[in-house]
């Protein structure tokens, strides 16, 4: 059965189940912080077009998972519950939209906002970027086969080749030399990454893991 | 940096903790943690109001509007970070248990929450959190550690681990068995 979609109706198709839809959301909710305060540390209106985009779909999702939900309760525990799993959507989603709001500030002068990327590039986990060299053996790979969040507990949350800029690079995207890396985490997991990406140290090979 | 970004930083930082906390509580239906979280909501609603003070003042001494303007639409945005985050924890205060949906949902997503017992033996032990870098080793970020029966919430790169702490954190689903694995002994760190 196809889903009914919201008043925002786009070409991305909305998850079926609440489940699906609830873990899009938690997911979102968290990268979408990072994408809004990439964008204002490198002063990226296309960053800023994407958290709007991505801010839009979001409230397409919790559209969508109010009826869901709406639709399952069958007794009075199921609505009750049912309640909290909203509040937690409605909560997800008001996160999205703050990220929304921060990356509005870059509608002003940059001379008004020079504070901004200095406090955050002394947060806890920084964002900063990094080029991908050819002579890297990450080239070639995926995000995800490398686990490269795992490996150097940096989290790659966009890459720009060439003028394009790929978000959420996970998975299909294999890594190209010349990548421009956008990346959070701490200090010392991206001096962990930046020797990776410059070709100073080798990937470390495992043996095949269970599942791999 | 001077003391009105200290305490700007220190409400962004802080809106990343309660965030990964509200999760955590819901995961595991615990009330200690979502009790922190809206302890951590009253934290920063008082540094909001400081920062956002400071900056009129400063507007009012050197007529830069729009620069207090920037400061207190960016701390607004904050605060919305920090109520989401307690809007999530209240769920686990009403005392219903979460629906077993939510749980499914945390599990899945690519960030996902994890926790393990530090055992005597393990690399952990007696190791701050910056010296043993279980961060950058093992992907996984430390929200909150158990000791006995105290937490410790956002401990920093200074905070030593010691044998029976509860770690709680926050990472990549293939970082988990690795944590897991240094917690008890069975993996080294590199």
């Amino acid at each position: 059965m196809e889903s009914h979609l919201g008043p925002e109706e786009g070409k991305e198709k909305v998850p079926r189940t609440v489940r699906e839809i609830l873990t899009e959301m938690k997911d979102t909710s968290e990268v979408i912080v990072d994408l809004a305060y990439a964008a204002l540390v490198f002063d990226s209106q296309d960053m800023a077009e994407e958290v709007q985009h991505i801010e839009r779909r979001m409230d397409t999702l919790l559209y969508n998972i109010r009826i869901k939900a709406m639709l399952s309760a069958r007794t009075k525990r199921d609505a009750e519950q049912l309640a909290g799993l909203l509040q937690v959507a409605s909560s997800a989603e008001a996160i999205s939209n703050a990220a929304g709001d921060i990356v509005n500030l870059l509608r002003y002068d940059s001379d008004k906002r020079p504070f901004l990327p200095i406090v955050l590039k002394e947060a806890e986990e920084k964002i900063k970027s990094l080029n991908l060299a050819d002579g890297s053996d990450m080239v070639n790979r995926t995000i995800e086969d490398l686990g490269v969040e795992s490996e150097t507990g940096m989290r790659i949350i966009a890459l720009k080749r060439g003028k394009r800029w790929i978000y959420d690079p996970e998975t299909n995207n294999k890594l190209k030399a010349g990548d421009i890396l956008i990346v959070r985490g701490t200090e010392n997991g991206f001096e962990v990454l930046r020797a990776f990406a410059t070709g100073e140290r080798r990937w470390p090979q495992y043996p095949v893991r269970e599942g791999a | 940096m001077d003391e009105l970004e200290q305490k700007l930083l220190e409400v962004k930082d802080t809106s990343e903790l309660m965030v990964d906390l509200a999760y955590s509580s819901l995961l595991y239906n615990n009330r200690d943690i979502a009790q922190e979280v809206m302890e951590l909501e009253e934290y920063t609603d008082e540094l909001t109001t400081s920062i956002q003070q400071e900056a009129i003042k400063r507007a009012m001494a050197d007529g830069d509007v729009s620069r207090a303007f920037v400061t207190i639409k960016l701390t607004e945005s904050l605060e919305g970070i920090c109520d989401a985050a307690s809007g999530i924890a209240e769920v686990v205060m009403r005392n219903i248990e979460p629906h077993p949906v939510i749980k499914m949902s945390i599990r899945e997503s690519e960030v996902i929450i994890a926790t393990a017992t530090v055992a005597e033996g393990s690399d952990l032990t007696d190791k701050a959190l910056g010296e043993s870098r279980l961060a950058s080793q093992s992907g996984m970020w430390v929200v909150a550690i158990k000791r006995d029966r105290r937490y410790i919430y956002g401990p920093d790169e200074g905070t030593t681990v010691l044998a029976g702490d509860t770690l709680i954190v926050r990472g990549p689903r293939d970082g988990e068995d690795f944590f897991k694995d240094l917690a008890s002994g069975h993996a080294k760190l590199a």
